[in-house]
C-alpha cells in the first residue's frame, strides 16, 4: 500500500479538479516567460508599495528586544508549576486539533462522494454527470468556506457560542472539511473511478461501489492527507488559543505581552513536539502503511477523539441551546445585509490591494528562502559527513522553527524592528510560509530524478553550476506549483498578520470587531472571499500553464 | 604502443558478498576504440564507471593520463572534465533547450558566473552549432529537448560530449533500445566523432557484430572477468558463443564466489 507523496496531495487542495488523465497542452517558452514576467512585475509592484528605499523601514532601536527573545533560546523555563501549565495547555491544543480533524475528515468524506464526479456520473461509458443541483450547490459552498480563513470562523463563532471549547473545534472543522472534501473529490475522481465504473458495470448500486471500490484503492491517500490535516489543525489550534480560546496560543500571548521569552521558548518547544509527533506518525504510515497499521491508526484516532472530548469538556447540546439561537439570531439581524458606509468604502479597497501585496511579498520571500534552504535540506544533495550529518538537520531545524512560531507570533517580534505597514506583515507571513513551504521544496527535491545531477558531477562540474543546469530545470515546475499555492494560502492568512495591527483587510475587521460593527465584518468578509477566489482563478491559470 | 590513456591493474570490486570485478588488468591507448561485450550483469557498466569514478575499486589500480582515478571533487576538475560519458537513459533535462543540455558538457571547464548566464543568453554557441552539426541535427538548437525524438536527444547526449574536448569518451550500451539500423548508425557516428576529435572510445555493446564492424579491439566480459582481450579481426564466432552461452545456475553460482 503506497500513498502519494504529501507535496502533489496539497497541490489538490485549490484549483480545477484533474479531469482524467491530464492531457496538458504544450504551451511554449513565450507563455513561461510571460507569467514570469508579470510575475516580476507584480513582486516590484508589492516592493515599491512598501515604501522601501523612499523610507526607513528598520526600526534600529528594536534589536536589542529582538535580541534577547532569541537569546532566551538557550535558557526556556524549566520550573515546575509551569511545566505543569503548559502540559496541560499542549493537551488542550492537541484535543482542539484532534477533534477539528476527524470532524473535517468526517465532512469531508461525505463532502466528497457528493463533490465527486464519480457518483453522479450518468453513464459508465462516459465522463458526463447528471446536472446534479447538489453537485454544484456543493462546490459554491466548498469554495466560499474555504475562502474563509480558520481564524475568522473563530471570531465568528465566539460571538455565537461565547467562550466554549466547541468554537475552536468548529472553527477548525469547517474551513477544513471544506478543503478535504474538495481534495477527496479529487482522489476519487482520479484515483477510484475506474475501480467504481468496474464494479457498477457488474449491476453493483452506488453506495457498494463505493465502499468495496473507491475506498480500499483510495485510503493510503485518503488517509495521508488526514494526517496532513492534523498537523495543520494544530497551528490552527495554537492561532485560534490566541484569540481566546485557550491552550498553547494563549499562553503564547500572555508570555508575550509580559516580555517573557524565555517562557515563550518552552511553549514553541511544546509546539515543535506536537507538531512532530504528528508528522511521525504519518510518516511511519506513508512508509510502513499495512492495512494493519491503517487499522490500528484509526482504532487510536477514536480512542484519542473520545478523550479530547472528555477533556475539553464538549458538550454538542450548547449547539441548540436557546442561548445559541438567539446569538444567531442577533448576529442575523446585526450582521445582514452586509452594509459600509461611504468613506469605508474606500478603506476596504486600500485594505483589499494592502493584503494582495503582502500575499505576493509574502510568497516571493518564502519561495527564495525555501528554494534556497530546501537545496541544503534534502540528503540527496549533500556529499560528504559534515554536509549530511550537519548541515541538512540544520537547514530542517530551521525550517521547522519557522512554521513552529506561528505567524502572529513572527508579526510581534518583527514589529520589533520594523516600522508597522505592509512590509513587516509581509515578513512574519513570508518567515512562516517559508517554514511549511520549505518543506515541501526539500520533498520534491529529494525524489528528483538525480541521474542528470550525476551525470554532470562526473564531468567535474562545480555544485552551483550543476544545480542551475540539472536540479533546478528538472523541479521548476513543482517549485513554481507549490510557490503557487503557498501564494493561495497566504493570502487567506494575511488576516493573521492583520490582526495585531499591522496593515490589511485583518487589521480593518479587527477594528470593525472591536467597535462591534458586524454589517461591515460581513463587508470585509466577503470581501476576502472575493480576492481569495481571485487569487485562486489567477494562480489555477498559471499552474496549469506550467503543465 | 604509446603510453597507455587509461589503465586498469588488478582490479577488483565488490559490492558486500557480490564480486561485480575480478582481477581485470586493460589498457586502452589514445585514439583506441575498444569494445567492451558480453551478457547483462558481466560488468560492463561498472568496469566503465571506474573510468570516470562513479564507481570506486575495492582493491587494485586505474590510471587515467598516468595518474589514479580517485573519486574527489577535484580530480573530476582536473581530469573527469576530459573524460565523455554517453549514458544508456541519456541523462539529459527534458525542459532545457537543446543549446543549454550540449552545453552542459562545458560546465567543469566555465565559471559559475558564466555557467549562469549562458542560461539567460547562450554563450559559445558557434560550438554547439559545430558539435550539433557533426551529429546532424544543427537547427534543432534553440528547442525544447523534450519536444525531440528519441533519436535526437541521443544525438543530443553525444553532442554534450562532443562540446568536453574529451580524451575518452565512454559510452554505457547507448544503442540497447534501437533497432539494428540505427544502432549501426549511432555506433558508426559515435566512432567517428570520437575520432575527430582526437578521443578514445570504450563501448559496451551486446552485440558482437556490432562491435567487430567499429572498433578496433574487443574485451570479452563475464561474471566478472575477462575471458579475451583481442583485436576485433581476431575475435571468432566462437568466442561470441561461448561468452553468451546459458550457464546451468549451480555453476554460475560458485564461479560468483
Amino acid at each position: 500500500m503506497t500513498a502519494t507523496d504529501t507535496a502533489s496531495l496539497f497541490e489538490r487542495e485549490i484549483g480545477e479538479p484533474r479531469r482524467g488523465r491530464r492531457e496538458v497542452p504544450h504551451i511554449g517558452l513565450p507563455d513561461r516567460r510571460r507569467w514570469l514576467g508579470m510575475s516580476a512585475i507584480a513582486v516590484g509592484w508589492a516592493l515599491w508599495s512598501t515604501g522601501i528605499g523612499r523610507t526607513g523601514i528598520v526600526n534600529t532601536r528594536g534589536w536589542p528586544l529582538l535580541r534577547s527573545f532569541f537569546g532566551a533560546v538557550t535558557h526556556p523555563e524549566l520550573e515546575g508549576s509551569f511545566l505543569r501549565r503548559i502540559a496541560s495547555a499542549t493537551l488542550v491544543t492537541g484535543a482542539y486539533a484532534m477533534l477539528g480533524t476527524v470532524l473535517s475528515v468526517l465532512v469531508g468524506a461525505v463532502g466528497g462522494v457528493v463533490m465527486s464526479e464519480t457518483w453522479w456520473a450518468r453513464s459508465l461509458a462516459s465522463r458526463q454527470r447528471r446536472a446534479r443541483p447538489i453537485w454544484l450547490a456543493a462546490r459554491v459552498l466548498s469554495s466560499v468556506v474555504r475562502g474563509i480563513h480558520e481564524g475568522v470562523w473563530g471570531l465568528i463563532f465566539v460571538i455565537v457560542l461565547g467562550l466554549n471549547p466547541l468554537v475552536a473545534v468548529l472553527a477548525i472543522a469547517l474551513p477544513y472539511g471544506a478543503i478535504t472534501a474538495k481534495v477527496y473529490a479529487d482522489l476519487i475522481d482520479e484515483t477510484g473511478a475506474a475501480s467504481f465504473r468496474a464494479l457498477r458495470a457488474t449491476g453493483a448500486p452506488r453506495l457498494t461501489a463505493l465502499l468495496y471500490g473507491v475506498i480500499p484503492s483510495t485510503l493510503p491517500d485518503l488517509v495521508s492527507y488526514a494526517f496532513y490535516r492534523l498537523e495543520c489543525s494544530m497551528r490552527a489550534g495554537v492561532i485560534l488559543g490566541m484569540i481566546g480560546a485557550g491552550g498553547l496560543g494563549f499562553e503564547l500571548t500572555q508570555s508575550f505581552n509580559s516580555l517573557r521569552y524565555n517562557e515563550m521558548w518552552t511553549i514553541i518547544g511544546a509546539l515543535i513536539i506536537l507538531s512532530t509527533l504528528a508528522d511521525q506518525w504519518s510518516a511511519r504510515l506513508r512508509r510502513r502503511g499495512s492495512t494493519r497499521n491503517v487499522r490500528a491508526t484509526l482504532v487510536a484516532a477514536f480512542g484519542l477523539t473520545v478523550a479530547s472530548g472528555w477533556y475539553l469538556g464538549v458538550h454538542p447540546s450548547t449547539l441548540w441551546s436557546s442561548r445559541t439561537r438567539e446569538q444567531l439570531s442577533f448576529l442575523g439581524k446585526h450582521g445582514f445585509p452586509p452594509r459600509l458606509d461611504g468613506h469605508a468604502w474606500a478603506r476596504l479597497w486600500r485594505g483589499a490591494i494592502q493584503t494582495v501585496q503582502i500575499s505576493i511579498l509574502a510568497a516571493a520571500l518564502a519561495a527564495t528562502l525555501g528554494l534556497f534552504v530546501a537545496m541544503f535540506a534534502s540528503r540527496e544533495n549533500q556529499v560528504g559527513r559534515v554536509r549530511t550529518w550537519i548541515v541538512a538537520p540544520f537547514a530542517r531545524t530551521l525550517l521547522l522553527l519557522a512554521r513552529a512560531i506561528p505567524a502572529p507570533v513572527w508579526a510581534l517580534l518583527v514589529l520589533f524592528v520594523v516600522f508597522p505597514g505592509i512590509m513587516p506583515a509581509a515578513i512574519a507571513l513570508g518567515l512562516y510560509t517559508f517554514g511549511v513551504l520549505g518543506r515541501l521544496m526539500a520533498e520534491v527535491i529529494e525524489n528528483l530524478d538525480w541521474r542528470p545531477t550525476r551525470a554532470l558531477r562526473a564531468t567535474g562540474a562545480g555544485r552551483v553550476s550543476v544545480a542551475a543546469y540539472a536540479q533546478l530545470p528538472l523541479a521548476a515546475p513543482k517549485l513554481a506549483s507549490l510557490s503557487l499555492y503557498r501564494w493561495e494560502v497566504a493570502i487567506r492568512e494575511t488576516i493573521l498578520v492583520g490582526v495585531v495591527g499591522t496593515s490589511g483587510l485583518g487589521r480593518i475587521l479587527e477594528r470593525q470587531r472591536v467597535g462591534l460593527d458586524y454589517r461591515s465584518m460581513a463587508t470585509t468578509v466577503i470581501a476576502m472571499i472575493v480576492l481569495t477566489l481571485g487569487v485562486d482563478v489567477i494562480s489555477g491559470r498559471i499552474r496549469r500553464s506550467l503543465g | 604502443m604509446a603510453a597507455p590513456l587509461l589503465r586498469l591493474v588488478g582490479v577488483d570490486v565488490r559490492f558486500g558478498d557480490t564480486h561485480a570485478l575480478r582481477g581485470i588488468d586493460l589498457d586502452v591507448a589514445p585514439g583506441e576504440r575498444v569494445a567492451l561485450v558480453g551478457p547483462s550483469g558481466a560488468g560492463k557498466s561498472t568496469l566503465l564507471g571506474l573510468c570516470n569514478a562513479t564507481a570506486v575499486p575495492s582493491a587494485g589500480l586505474v590510471e587515467f593520463r598516468g595518474e589514479q582515478v580517485v573519486d574527489t571533487d577535484a580530480w573530476r576538475r582536473s581530469h573527469g572534465r576530459r573524460i565523455g560519458t554517453v549514458h544508456q537513459q541519456l541523462n539529459l533535462v527534458p525542459s532545457l533547450r537543446v543549446v543549454h543540455n550540449v552545453n552542459a558538457g562545458r560546465l567543469a571547464d566555465w565559471s559559475t558566473a558564466k555557467a549562469l548566464f549562458s542560461l539567460i543568453r547562450p554563450r559559445e554557441t558557434s560550438r554547439v552549432q559545430d558539435a550539433l552539426h557533426a551529429v546532424g541535427i544543427t537547427d534543432k538548437i534553440n528547442m525544447r529537448t523534450d519536444q525531440l525524438s528519441g533519436g535526437e536527444q541521443q544525438r543530443v547526449a553525444i553532442a554534450r560530449v562532443l562540446v568536453q574536448g574529451p580524451a575518452l569518451v565512454l559510452a554505457d550500451e547507448p544503442v540497447a533500445a534501437l533497432d539494428p539500423a540505427r544502432a549501426d548508425e549511432v555506433v558508426a557516428l559515435l566512432v567517428s566523432q570520437a575520432a575527430r576529435v582526437d578521443s578514445a572510445l570504450l563501448i559496451s555493446l551486446h552485440t558482437f557484430a556490432l562491435a567487430r564492424r567499429h572498433c578496433d579491439r574487443i574485451v570479452g566480459l563475464r561474471d566478472g572477468v575477462v575471458v579475451f582481450d583481442r583485436p576485433a579481426s581476431a575475435v571468432s564466432d566462437d568466442d561470441a558463443d561461448e561468452l553468451y552461452r546459458i550457464i546451468p545456475r549451480p555453476t554460475l553460482r560458485s564461479s560468483a564466489r
